[in-house]
């Protein structure tokens, strides 16, 4: 079959210097990358004994995942629910999704001691492991992620059968997609949940996964419509307004939800005396856990409620953006502020001595912002050369089971 | 706890109160485990000056891994490269280990660590006490606790150990916390501690008597049932839009024909 790939000519991407910058952030991460492999971890990173776990997992892994919740959110949308005239936005949000998977990958591969033994997750199971359990499923979602947005793909090179025969069985891998990604989204809580000595008590809970999963779902809502807005003015394409307002609606919905479990818990399990704390030693946790309170829930489930404010782009953009940054400070909290490590005392050998704080170093963020830059070049390219904004007419003949 | 006090197994006994801080353990773990000086698998944390003159007193501790009875290394790690021996020592097989270095997270003692100065040629392990396995097999006790000077550390079955524990308490309960750190702690411990200062000052986290990993293996243990159910729950909901769908479909077709019918 002959490669026919259409630039979409609707898209204007400006290739040259945004382009340039993502490769040359690219380059850096794969120098430093190299670094790591011949000198170690420690060679370019301040991960330590005391912080094991850093930056790359608060960011690439935690956020990460996260961030890709789009994906299942929408799949249950349009497949699950059948709410059909939200296709416009299934598309863009699967390729994230996988996206963002792929870079939790390429992320593991750097922080793993051992990556080339990274397939031992496959073979060798430990079943109480919780970090297992996320292992499989971003391997087996990673594949059904791929399955989904195949026809996509399929399209671009005009094969047009192969498309078909995809979408015709594509509901037995939503529903997995779906059923991975609850189980995954929520093991992230459970990663924390045999710290219980170290995680703040504002954070560690027993029903981590449960709070995890809804925020979750809250953070796949606000990507939708970042994503949406984002890329409508960087492509100049259309903005599937009307749609965004519907999803926007859902979100206080979602947050109130949230909430009320969080508050919930924290007054069953009596932690309430640390909500207003301010303590020399507890102050800093108070601040964090009011910050990511009211920027993830709270102040955008005001802004979100407002029929003005989900019929306006901007205030649409802002709040998703709002809800964002709360709920990904929630992530850096759980995985990382909020982790109180051993505090090795006086006599201290020096592999454990050079510090009990950590601060990335650069080389590390370079790591995460490469990934990040193949990412959005990945993304780009994808909207360039597929058709991922297009409803196509054949979605209508070809629903499943008809 | 019962159930614990049965198991015949090696344990450490270390007596804060006899410890001199003279680090020659340290010294005979590196060379037993040919272990270079600055990773070594043993440490010797000193608290400092306490207290307020004229009652001035000092003390030091000695750490390596606490061997749990119910490790959480054990638990956590994805692809069970820790195994526990049945006559105490917790150990590790580097074959299998990815390098995660969830272990390190999950210990609540903070005792492995991690190569973070290898790369991919060298290999970069994790790194913990052993309890020297290849002494304790021909009768010999572990390096630190054969070159310990003034018997701070001892080692022999755990029912003896605790039984001694609990002698000198009784024997000097002006001299000593009344408590055997890691008798329950943490699911209970093959390393118990005597201190004439508080655990906590000592660095050592503050347990309950249940496992850390208590709650993570309850919720693990819901994941398999829970994917059944929600896989079955979805499955449903799909199937029953789907149905609904299409008699609203049919059924606003209906109307239309009456309708367009009743029109002519």
């Amino acid at each position: 079959m002959k490669m026919q790939i259409s630039v979409n000519p609707r898209l204007r991407f400006h290739l040259s210097p945004l382009v340039w910058i993502l490769l040359g952030l690219m380059g850096i991460a794969f120098v430093v990358a190299m670094i790591r492999y011949i000198y170690g971890i420690g060679a370019i990173s301040n991960l330590s004994y005391s912080y094991p776990w850093g930056f790359w997992i608060s960011f690439d892994l935690f956020t990460g995942v996260a961030i890709g919740s789009g994906a299942f959110v929408m799949a249950s949308i349009v497949y699950i629910f059948e709410l059909k005239e939200f296709q416009p936005l299934l598309r863009p949000s699967v390729l994230t999704g996988f996206l963002g998977y792929v870079m939790v990958v390429i992320a593991l591969l750097v922080d793993l001691g051992h990556p080339e033994r990274i397939w031992y997750m496959m073979i060798h199971w430990n079943h109480t492991s919780v970090l297992l359990e996320i292992g499989i499923c971003v391997m087996s979602y990673l594949t059904v992620l791929a399955i989904e947005f195949a026809p996509v793909v399929f399209e671009g090179l005009k094969w047009q059968k192969f498309a078909h025969t995809v979408h015709k069985y594509i509901m037995p891998f939503v529903i997995l997609g779906v059923v991975l990604s609850t189980l995954h989204q929520s093991s992230l809580g459970s990663l924390l949940l045999i710290q219980p000595a170290k995680l703040y008590p504002l954070w560690w809970t027993p029903i981590l996964p449960v709070l995890f999963f809804i925020s979750a779902v809250s953070i796949g809502l606000a990507m939708i419509i970042f994503e949406a807005s984002v890329s409508s003015r960087y492509f100049h394409r259309g903005l599937e307004l009307h749609l965004l307002e519907k999803l926007g609606r859902a979100i206080p919905v979602v947050l109130v939800i949230y909430l009320i479990v969080r508050f919930t818990e924290l007054t069953v399990s009596n932690d309430l005396q640390y909500l207003f704390n301010v303590d020399k030693d507890h102050v800093l946790m108070t601040i964090l856990f009011w910050a990511e309170i009211l920027l993830g829930s709270i102040i955008p489930l005001i802004l979100f409620s407002f029929r003005r404010i989900r019929q306006s782009p901007n205030g649409l953009l802002i709040s998703a953006i709002i809800l964002l940054v709360g709920m990904i400070l929630d992530r850096f909290d759980v995985s990382w502020f909020a982790v109180r490590h051993p505090d090795p005392l006086s006599y201290i050998p020096s592999l454990m001595a050079f510090n009990a704080h950590y601060i990335p170093s650069l080389p590390e963020l370079s790591i995460s912002v490469g990934i990040f830059s193949f990412g959005i070049l990945a993304f780009g390219l994808a909207a360039r050369y597929l058709p991922l904004f297009d409803a196509e007419d054949h979605h209508k003949s070809s629903t499943p089971a008809d | 706890m019962t159930e614990i006090q049965n198991i015949k197994h090696k344990t450490f006994l270390f007596d804060a109160t006899r410890c001199i801080d003279c680090r020659s353990c340290m010294i005979a773990c590196s060379v037993e485990n040919k272990i270079p000086m600055d990773k070594t698998r043993i440490w010797v944390a000193g608290v400092g000056l306490i207290g307020e003159y004229p009652k001035l007193d000092r003390a030091s501790m000695v750490y390596h891994c606490m061997h749990c009875e119910e490790p959480d290394c054990l638990s956590a790690c994805p692809v069970g490269a820790y195994s526990k021996r049945e006559d105490g020592p917790v150990l590790y097989n580097k074959d299998v280990c990815i390098g995660c270095r969830y272990c390190m997270n999950a210990c609540p003692f903070g005792v492995p660590h991690f190569d973070y100065d290898k790369g991919l040629i060298d290999g970069a392990f994790i790194d913990k006490c052993t309890m020297c396995p290849q002494r304790i097999d021909n009768g010999l006790e572990p390096a630190c606790v054969a070159t310990c000077p003034t018997d701070a550390l001892m080692f022999g079955e755990r029912n003896d150990l605790l039984k001694e524990a609990h002698a000198r308490l009784a024997a000097h309960p002006d001299r000593y916390i009344n408590h055997v750190y890691g008798e329950t702690e943490n699911g209970g411990t093959s390393y118990l501690i005597l201190s004439h200062v508080p655990f906590d000052q000592l660095g050592l986290p503050n347990l309950g008597s249940t496992p850390v990993r208590d709650v993570s293996e309850a919720v693990m243990g819901l994941t398999i049932p829970f994917a059944l159910t929600w896989g079955a729950v979805l499955t449903g909901i799909t199937v029953g839009v789907h149905q609904f769908n299409k008699r609203k479909e049919q059924i606003a077709e209906e109307k239309a024909k009456e309708e367009s019918e009743a029109a002519k």
